[in-house]
């Protein structure tokens, strides 16, 4: 059942690459594919049931400890689902005339499969596996069809990156090590024998790992350069999916895995995430580039997420869940517009473009949804940005409340920032530079079209997102941790 | 009939919804070969099937208790969010004054902007407006009445951004969406808390929840101190006024809307909440400290305006001051009293202020004057908004400042002094505009003035009627009090300060050979005409203080953080030379770059399995 | 080669004009886009003209003019036709009509303002306020609602016959054009100002029918005539004046962006930026979009032939529009210029100079040079 969520774009990409014919029909019908699977998927997934699903297990390299051993759960499945959906997204939307196509349609393919790996692995070394894997086609997308200092930011990627599987490697390493376990399958208890010094090791290393991919600050450089020098499909699948390994490793890794350790580490990690917001914040106040703004924005949004996670209560899991897809959905289709804008206009900065909601000469219906999407991403109501957010808020408040009143300042950051980009590219009177573009046609507006669909969807009706998750959820924080959110809070004071 | 009446109710502000989003094809310009005007006029239709809807409902729900809906939103990890609504005669009765009065504005908007090819666009506004609007007139959660605010601000930046590609207007999108926003996180921030504390944002759960809770005073003051910052934004309010004036830029029918309808949704929420901010005494001084410096300052910076748009509007903002005062003393009723009031003459205003733009092209009041002599329902229109406004009996202003006077007697005498000041001070100013206006000799933009066509007057000639009826309307309801009850005292006071405020404005300005007044000291009259300087006031502290912030971090971005991660971290593995080579753009590079990073991997991890 | 000794920044252009050219290069392109646009604006003018003349005859004071874009009866097919906006947007005849009454200028203006008229005009409104006590109380406390409503009508017929003889002057010009009788920009300014100049004496009279009898509003005694009383008035309103738009200019009495005085106002056709047309806030799109409907097949093609085909056509008409109103602005310079450009008489040659220069003056900051590439 989940292999084929594997195979099916393993061989799609030989298929692409080797096949005769259309590349890029083939690569879209593959990736459809993927998605029909997705929703077989989601229609036979157990609601009832929280813990591994449709679980497949096999012995690999026994001399090592590495089964291949794939299984989905609450906290996968909404991610495997965006990560299908957005690979059709990055693909319908690559530029028809691409270079190479046979090799970057593949690639494309291959990356959908190593991520689907990274969110379905339930060994540890596995996941580590499909971790680095997904980098070098990530890597290659960046560095063949990227910008004009592509060479730079895809080795930088691949560097800051290839750390971070470093470190995530040294921790599954050690853990194995210091539990005397012979085997890398995932399990919960394995950490729980071991004294608190030595589980604070393993979680710093995992924490410093998944750190630089989300990415925190201060390792979050390699982002914003990573995205300016990738094309629009790759930003896409780099801020809607790559960024969600590192928050779905938080979730599953180090709170699955060391829960002692995080209970202690939660407050510190708070601090950090309020750092990460505001600090992304006001970078993205002070850029010039659509790109960059929208990547800095990235930054402070994935804070949030860190915060949730922090706080460790069901509700803050679920809340966390809907921000990963959340922000999945909204930074993809940020992208997308930015993307349109950047292919006729020739240029994103902020500083030359202008007015481009002109019905005539302009491209509206891509400003309309620009704006859309900058509105969800400042969680306007109505749209999926408001429900993470409040979720997470509400969430945490009770945990940390001053720096749950930190981060909302983020929140309202988050509207000077992009309420700037509208303001100076899309209102006004077209500047010279602009006044003579390309019309944009309806097939490329679909993309942001669909993914803002998505948004007010989910928007009106976020159960549909939080239903996968919720048992998982329930079942891996402990019964305790559930009363401790829903009946003390009332006695809750500010005062110190 | 009845279950069915009551079920559907949440229909109503859908009207408006719905409409906005039969708008798309014309919006999106699908349709080009023929025009837009049946966005429009599918839009007014919503409208009108929200009114006889809500009519009916209102027929049901009056004198009735209240019905509540329920709808669950969201139930995750022992989370609960609904969506409830409130059917009583007041929620239902203020849905029929919004719908009521969008359809006026939408009417008059279909001859205000027949001349403007984006009219879709405009009516997918307004129609979304009404439907926050109206929502928020029967919501009973804070969850979605905070929600709608959100809607209302976003709506509010689209509509003052209307004529986007006009500098000034860009500008004021800008600050109108900025500070609501400001507002609404703070807002936000109590909506959060007051979740977490008392496990629901019904309303009344929430009072129930206020008679017990023991929650200690510096939290109780943080939360009703974040619960009027919504409000203070939404009915400009100091120092979050700022907004109103800029927003002005925006089309005249959204004024018309913004300055009664919107406003009032922000005070409405205030009086939702109004249980919870009597938790701590602090906030209700502050409430009342608010709308006294807003009332007066507004009302003196409003006398100070040359622009007529921008006169009428500060003037709004004093009398949302005056609610905030009520609100903060605990007198309710006399805040809806004066809401209705306002609302109503405030529209009327509007459109009298709308139809002397129209015609003159000009929002100067200097450059006016004569216009009384050819434009009948215009100048009718403006003096019965000028009566309704100012307290004079038997219109609206005058029941709502007899109500004051019984509430605030006791406890707070100093207050009926405010609100005979603000009322004598407005209509000085409301006389002034008048004698500028309608009066005093024509000036070449006033020399030919046709009275306006038909679908502006015939919205506004009904308004007109309307608002002088109000008062028997309400008599028919028995919500206005017997003569009896009200002293001669009262009648006289009230009377009094219009009467002193009148005679002052026509011996100053109903001389046909006036001179634009200066106020004795030159300094006063330059700081009230620049509304305090609370632009350059902001502009010289958070705007500064943030961009200096965002630039001083994006210095230590890119010269402290990236070099120090950079040097420090990765880059002593491969040199700094690693990331400067291949630009040549060739695959054996990638690969040999992978190559090297697995390599240094696969090290690592020997080195850490020894 | 000059002609002028004129040192006036635009001196190049008084030149033009000396060498029988115009304020447009002559190049065959420019001769498509200008009469392909001056025809299809022949036929949106028809159309104005005859509401405007409908409105002006048939709803004189009519103080619910519910169908007064109906001039053929009301058929529940024109009903919907015009339910669906589908039909010419005669709001912006209505527009140019206001705009030349709120300017005023001209004789006309001092006519309608005279004494004389006054008491034309109150035999007029008594008959058609007759039987009806409410207009005629609102007529005793408002002595000026009802004769500014004339004034209004007056400039409704003023207008409708000023674009009668306009309408069929352009679409003879495009059926010129069709013969091959023109091939260049002069031809076409000549053309437009024979067509001036053979007008320029007709008579503007206006009467209304009310109760089977025929009231005089403008009288053959009042001796107004088509081109000094109307068609100056109407190029001086419309073309140079105009009034600002929402879209583009802050109405804001602090931020002082619209000037005092009238005669100071440049936001009339010459002036007007063709970008922002088709946004939100620019009344001229209404008679573009009216254009779009006419095109000739030539001209069309010529559309469609570039970059952005017909997702930019408003912009484009317009472009074409703008350079179209500029050879019939050439035309009424070259057909109001006093004395013959070929005179040898020095005092008449610098009564001529001095009056190019003159207009030269309003050029300044017009689209003058935009038109040109």
């Amino acid at each position: 059942m989940l292999s084929i969520l594997l195979v099916v774009p393993l061989i799609g990409a030989a298929l692409v690459a080797w096949w005769p014919g259309k590349t890029r029909s083939i690569a879209s019908t593959v990736a459809l594919a993927v998605i029909g699977w997705t929703v077989l998927l989601l229609t036979k997934f157990n609601l009832g049931e929280p813990g591994m699903q449709f679980v497949e297990d096999f012995t690999w390299i026994d001399s090592l400890g590495l089964s291949y051993k794939l299984g989905i759960d609450g906290l996968s499945l909404p991610l495997v689902a965006l990560n299908s959906l957005l690979t059709w997204v990055a693909i319908y939307s690559s530029d028809e005339k691409v270079d190479r196509p046979r090799l970057y349609y593949s690639l494309i393919l291959l990356l959908n499969a190593a991520v689907t790996g990274v969110f379905l692995a339930q060994d540890l070394l596995l996941f580590f596996i499909s971790y680095e894997l997904e980098l070098v086609p990530l890597y290659l997308l960046i560095a063949i069809w990227g910008g004009q200092k592509r060479a730079y930011a895809a080795t930088k990627f691949l560097i800051y990156t290839a750390l971070s599987g470093a470190l995530i490697l040294a921790a599954f390493l050690g853990l194995a090590w210091l539990g005397g376990s012979n085997s890398f399958t995932y399990n919960p208890a394995l950490a729980h024998a071991l004294p608190l010094n030595q589980q604070f090791l393993l979680l710093g290393a995992l924490l410093l790992g998944f750190g630089i991919k989300m990415p925190l600050f201060p390792f979050h450089t390699w982002l914003p350069d990573a995205h300016v020098e990738a094309s629009t499909p790759i930003s896409v699948l780099l801020a809607g999916v790559l960024l969600k390994l590192a928050t779905y490793g938080i979730l599953r890794f180090c709170v699955g895995l060391f829960p002692d350790a995080w209970q202690v580490a939660a407050p510190w990690l708070a601090g950090w995430a309020i750092i990460s917001v505001l600090y992304g914040a006001l970078m993205a106040i002070a850029q010039k580039d659509m790109k960059k703004m929208v990547a800095y924005s990235s930054v402070s949004h994935m804070g949030y997420i860190l915060l949730a996670a922090a706080a460790n209560t069901p509700l803050s899991f679920s809340a966390a869940m809907i921000q990963m897809v959340s922000h999945g959905l909204i930074s993809a289709a940020l992208f997308l517009s930015v993307g349109v804008v950047y292919q006729k206009a020739g240029t994103r900065d902020i500083t030359i473009l202008e007015g481009l909601l002109n019905p005539e000469r302009g491209m509206p219906v891509i400003g309309s949804l620009m704006i859309l999407g900058v509105m969800a991403s400042a969680g306007i109501p109505g749209m999926v940005g408001f429900v993470a957010e409040f979720l997470i808020f509400r969430s945490t408040f009770p945990i940390f409340p001053i720096p749950t009143l930190l981060c909302m300042i983020g929140t309202g950051l988050t509207a000077v920032y992009y309420l700037l980009l509208i303001n100076k590219a899309f209102f006004g009177r077209l500047s010279p530079q602009v006044q003579d573009l390309e019309a944009v046609t309806w097939r490329e507006r679909y993309p942001a079209m669909i993914l803002t669909g998505a948004i007010i969807l989910f928007g009106f009706v976020p159960g549909w997102i939080t239903r996968w998750s919720e048992p998982t959820i329930l079942a891996m924080l402990q019964p305790p941790a559930i009363v401790a959110t829903v009946a003390t809070i009332p006695t809750l004071d500010l005062q110190p | 009939m009845e279950h069915l009446l009551i079920n559907t109710g949440w229909w109503i502000p859908c009207y408006g919804f719905l409409g906005a989003l039969l708008t798309i094809p014309w919006v999106t310009r699908l349709v080009r070969r023929t025009g837009p005007r049946p966005a429009a006029y599918l839009n007014i239709l919503m409208t009108v099937l929200a009114f006889i809807h809500g009519s009916l409902l209102f027929r049901q729900v009056w004198d009735h208790t209240p019905y509540h809906l329920v709808f669950n939103w969201l139930t995750v990890a022992g989370l609960e969010l609904n969506l409830t609504f409130e059917l009583s005669s007041v929620s239902v009765a203020a849905m029929e004054s919004v719908t009521g009065l969008s359809l006026l504005a939408q009417l008059f908007a279909l001859g205000y902007m027949e001349k403007d090819w984006a009219l879709a666009r405009f009516f997918a506004l307004v129609g979304f407006f009404e439907g926050a609007m109206s929502a928020v007139a029967i919501s009973n959660s804070l969850l979605v009445s905070y929600g709608l605010l959100e809607l209302l601000t976003l709506s509010t930046y689209l509509l003052v951004g209307f004529w986007y590609a006009q500098p000034l207007v860009v500008k004021a999108a800008r600050d109108a969406f900025l500070t609501k926003r400001a507002g609404d996180i703070i807002l936000f921030a109590g909506v959060i808390a007051l979740s977490s504390m008392a496990g629901s944002l019904d309303f009344n759960d929430l009072y129930d929840w206020c008679e017990t809770t023991n929650i200690s005073m510096l939290t109780k003051t943080l939360i009703g101190l974040a619960l009027i910052a919504g409000p203070i934004g939404k009915c400009a309010q100091f120092p979050l006024h700022l907004w109103l004036d800029e927003a002005m830029e925006g089309p005249n029918p959204a004024s018309i809307l913004r300055n009664s309808v919107v406003v009032t949704g922000g005070a409405y929420i205030l009086i939702k909440v109004h249980p919870i901010l009597y938790l701590s005494p602090f906030v209700n001084d502050t409430l009342i400290v608010i709308g006294t410096v807003t009332a007066i300052g507004a009302t003196l910076v409003s006398i100070a305006q040359v622009d007529i748009k921008r006169t009428i509007s500060y003037s709004t903002s004093a009398y949302l001051g005056l609610v905030f005062i009520s609100v903060g003393a605990n007198w309710i009723s006399f805040a809806l009293f004066l809401l209705f009031a306002h609302a109503i003459a405030k529209a009327l205003l509007f459109m009298s202020v709308g139809c002397v733009i129209l015609t003159t092209n000009n929002q100067d009041v200097t450059e006016y004057g004569g216009l009384g002599k050819s434009m009948p329902a215009t100048t009718i229109a403006y003096i019965v908004g000028t009566l309704a406004m100012t307290g004079v009996f038997p219109l609206g202003g005058f029941w709502a400042f007899q109500d004051g006077f019984k509430g605030f007697w006791v406890e707070y005498p100093w207050v009926i002094g405010v609100i005979l000041l603000v009322n004598g001070l407005t209509t000085f100013n409301l006389t002034r505009v008048y004698g500028l206006v309608f009066l005093g000799k024509t000036q070449p933009k006033t020399r030919r003035a046709p009275e306006v066509p038909w679908p502006l007057a015939l919205p506004m000639v009904f308004l007109t009627v309307f608002t002088l009826i109000t008062p028997l309307i309400m008599s028919g309801f028995g919500l206005l009090p017997s003569l009896d009850d009200i002293s001669l005292f009262q009648i006289g006071s009230i009377s009094l300060s219009s009467l002193i405020g009148f005679a002052a404005g026509a011996l100053l300005y109903f001389n046909p050979d006036r001179q634009p007044m200066k106020f004795p000291v030159l300094k006063v009259q330059k700081l009230l005409e620049k509304d305090f300087y609370t632009e350059d006031f902001y502009n010289n502290t958070i705007v500064w203080a943030i961009s200096q912030l965002s630039r001083i971090i994006a210095w230590v971005d890119r010269y402290v953080v990236e070099g120090l991660v950079n040097s420090v971290g990765v880059a002593t593995i491969f040199g700094s030379e690693g990331l400067k080579y291949g630009t040549s753009g060739q695959v054996q590079s990638y690969f040999f770059t992978i190559t090297v990073g697995v390599g240094v991997l696969g090290l690592m991890v020997v080195w850490l399995f020894w | 080669m000059t002609f002028t000794t004129s040192r006036h920044p635009l001196a190049a252009y008084i030149d033009r004009f000396y060498n029988g050219q115009s304020f447009l290069p002559d190049n065959p392109d420019n001769v498509k886009e200008v009469v392909g646009i001056l025809e299809s604006y022949g036929y949106v003018l028809e159309a104005y003209q005859e509401n405007l003349q409908h409105i002006a005859d048939r709803e004189f004071l009519t103080i619910f003019p519910f169908f007064k874009y109906f001039n053929h009866g009301v058929s529940s097919n024109q009903l919907l036709k015009h339910l669906a906006h589908d039909r010419i947007n005669f709001e912006y005849a209505e527009y140019c009509m206001k705009v030349m009454l709120w300017h005023g200028g001209g004789k006309l203006e001092e006519y309608v303002e005279s004494p004389d008229f006054r008491q034309l005009i109150e035999l007029a409104i008594q008959a058609k306020i007759k039987g009806n006590p409410i207009i005629q109380l609102l007529h005793r406390l408002f002595p000026e609602f009802l004769p500014e409503q004339v004034r209004q009508s007056v400039y409704y017929n003023a207008l409708g016959q000023f674009w009668e003889v306009m309408y069929a002057l352009f679409l003879n010009l495009g059926k010129a054009y069709d013969q091959g009788k023109i091939t260049t920009i002069p031809e076409v300014v000549g053309f437009i100002k024979a067509g001036l100049v053979a007008a320029a004496g007709n008579q503007i009279v206006y009467a209304v029918q009310i109760g089977g009898k025929s009231y005089d509003i403008l009288p053959q005694s009042a001796n107004l005539t088509f081109l000094m009383d109307v068609a100056v008035p109407y190029v001086e309103a419309v073309f140079f004046r105009g009034t600002p738009f929402l879209g583009t200019v802050s109405y804001n009495a602090q931020a002082g962006e619209i000037p005092f005085e009238q005669s100071a106002f440049t936001y009339g056709a010459l002036y007007a930026d063709p970008l922002p047309i088709g946004g939100s806030g620019i009344p001229p799109t209404l008679l573009m979009q009216d254009m779009r409907h006419y095109l000739p097949e030539y001209l069309h093609k010529m559309y469609q032939s570039s970059k952005r085909q017909e997702n930019d056509l408003l912009v484009k008409i317009c472009q074409s529009f703008q350079k179209s109103m500029y050879c019939v602005t050439s035309a009424a310079i070259l057909g109001l210029a006093p004395h013959d450009l070929k005179t040898n008489d020095p005092q008449e040659q610098a009564s001529n100079l001095a009056y190019f220069e003159n207009w030269m003056d309003r050029f300044l900051t017009s689209q003058l040079r935009n038109i040109q590439g």
